[in-house]
């Protein structure tokens, strides 16, 4: 067989690599480029010379991406603490106490799982409105701040997997339930609480459709509505695009150059974004 | 001594459920507030009438009416059917195909993986944004390197398979991780086994790996699908929905029907459609899934 060879196999595995990057270095390299530049010469062309204008013009700039920046980190963050506090107290509940309800409220979370994020674009924003939260911070913030179903599921899954006797001897040292979580627990379940932290940081600093729909005008843009913004506002002025598009993936990409087997895992792991 | 002994698991149930609330009391909240009441309240919104600003008016079914009639809708649901129907089974299969390059344990596949996987850890804003500027007519890299001016994104017949392709690009990567997981879970005895019996090659894959990746396969279809059908951010970066709304899928109409038209009630019953489509699907997949293919998991 030709295809086993192989030479075959690294062939199709370069091109498919070539493939992938072509559009990020081409991004990189256009947010690097003068603007004289990019309009003069092919879109393949070298930057010559290299320049920081366009990333600096996007930070002081009318876009005020640098705020928007904050505004998107700030938010994953808060997003990302409530969400872990929340779920981990959720799903030690789930799976250690022994509660009345316990299996008929666990099928109600698990079902919330086949309740598709757009479908609740339209409603949200009602509540937010009536709330009087539109185009607020907390309107960012607030909905997915108390609760993951699916974070829960998997902490549930992790925390069944603790013995059952580190937690009985920690109890008859007279330990309260959150002792247990903060001291047994929460120390135990490294691995996953890494893997859901990735996942949330990921899935809130990319979002797009929510926040378009419930912020206006640049105080409380995020990175995605900001490079939105800019591709429509500044038509053509693909340097300073591109410098958006570049600047938001840093961050990711760092987390993810640093933490790359932990984040292959935890994609296989989840199975969701 | 008995009657202590039944007080005392009274009070242990009564300990034990206090503590159980307390734990999901802030879970429980947002599950009701950010998940439950939001489809209560796109069910009841779909029959009103809002534009925004002005008050909320009951409609009927006036809203179901329009949306069911005027084709518009019906456009949509197309569209996005053909749009899963491009995208699922060709990154499957691109996905699969290097899943199984990449699991020959040839030097170098991690790092191959890891470039592969890189797509799907960038905003998909973003990655529409930066193809949007490639697949330009003419200052568009894609153009400048083939030397023709294609219209890949302003041609109603070569939108929506772009806007297709750039999603598949995306994801690639990611459904690769799954079946690389799949591939390495087939015990190695299995396979030993079947070359033993003469199978190799074409054969071994078709007839020994596919048949044992039936559970990830049905993962990959069922998430991959249905989050197809929830595309939204690259269509809005790319084509807006346009030309001619040959790319207007589901998500994309219920965004431009609620905030570029204000009608939150036809908003709202896309929603509601959109809803009982995808958990069918699910339901349908659960019980497909429990009944086929959970006794060969272990």
């Amino acid at each position: 067989m030709r295809w086993t060879r192989p030479a075959a196999v690294y062939l199709v595995l370069v091109a498919g690599a070539v493939f992938t990057l072509a559009p990020f270095l081409l991004s990189v390299l256009t947010a690097f480029k003068p603007r004289q530049q990019f309009a003069r010469e092919s879109a393949l062309a070298w930057p010559d010379p290299f320049t920081l204008d366009n990333i600096v013009a996007l930070i002081t700039g009318p876009a005020q991406f640098g705020r928007a920046i904050l505004v998107t980190l700030l938010a994953a963050t808060l997003i990302l603490v409530g969400q872990l506090i929340s779920s981990i107290l959720a799903a030690y509940a789930f799976a250690r106490v022994d509660f009345p309800g316990r299996n008929a409220l666990f099928w109600v979370y698990l079902s919330t799982l086949m309740i598709p994020p757009v479908v609740l674009v339209v409603p949200l924003y009602l509540m937010m409105t009536e709330a009087g939260l539109r185009n607020s911070f907390w309107s960012l913030v607030l909905p997915f701040a108390f609760a993951s179903p699916y974070a829960i599921f998997l902490l549930r899954e992790y925390f069944r997997g603790i013995p059952q006797e580190l937690i009985d001897a920690a109890r008859l040292d007279g330990a309260s339930t959150l002792d247990v979580l903060v001291e047994i627990v929460v120390p135990l379940s490294r691995p996953i609480i890494a893997t859901l932290t990735l996942i949330t940081i990921v899935s809130h600093w990319n979002s797009f459709m929510w926040p378009l729909v419930v912020t206006s005008g640049s105080e409380w843009r995020v990175v995605t509505v900001a490079t939105a913004s800019l591709q429509s506002q500044f038509n053509g002025n693909w340097t300073l695009v591109m410098a958006a598009t570049t600047l938001a993936l840093v961050p990711l990409l760092v987390l993810f150059l640093v933490f790359q087997r932990q984040f292959v895992r935890s994609i296989t792991f989840s199975g969701l974004k | 001594m008995a009657g202590s002994g039944v007080a005392r698991r009274g009070a242990i149930r009564r300990r034990n459920a206090l503590t159980g609330y307390s734990l999901l009391a802030p879970s429980l909240f947002g599950v009701v507030c950010f998940l439950l009441l939001p489809v209560l309240v796109v069910v009841w919104l779909s029959f009103q009438s809002w534009d925004l600003i002005g008050p909320i008016s009951y409609v009927g079914l006036d809203n179901y009416r329009s949306v069911l009639t005027d084709g518009v809708f019906g456009n949509s649901l197309l569209v996005t059917l053909v749009f899963v129907a491009l995208v699922v089974p060709i990154q499957t299969a691109i996905g699969l195909w290097a899943a199984t390059l990449l699991t020959r344990g040839l030097p170098g596949s991690a790092w191959f993986r890891t470039i592969y996987v890189l797509p799907w850890i960038a905003a998909p804003l973003a990655l529409g944004v930066v193809w949007k500027w490639i697949l330009a007519p003419t200052d568009g890299a894609l153009n400048t390197l083939i030397g023709q001016r294609i219209e890949w994104l302003s041609d109603p017949s070569l939108a929506l398979p772009s806007v297709a392709a750039v999603v598949i690009w995306t994801n690639v990567g990611y459904v690769t991780l799954f079946f690389m997981a799949g591939l390495l879970n087939i015990p190695d005895q299995v396979l030993e086994a079947a070359r033993i019996d003469g199978a190799g090659g074409m054969s071994l894959f078709w007839q020994i790996k596919l048949p044992l990746l039936r559970p990830t396969m049905f993962f990959v279809l069922v998430t991959t699908v249905i989050s197809a059908f929830q595309v939204f951010d690259q269509v809005y970066a790319l084509t807006q929905g346009g030309p001619a709304r040959t790319t207007d899928v589901v998500a994309a109409r219920i965004y431009y029907e609620a905030f570029s038209a204000f009608d939150l009630g036809r908003a709202a019953v896309m929603a509601v459609v959109l809803l009982v489509i995808l958990v069918t699907i699910t339901l349908a997949q659960q019980l497909y899934f429990r009944r086929r293919v959970t006794y060969e998991m272990e």
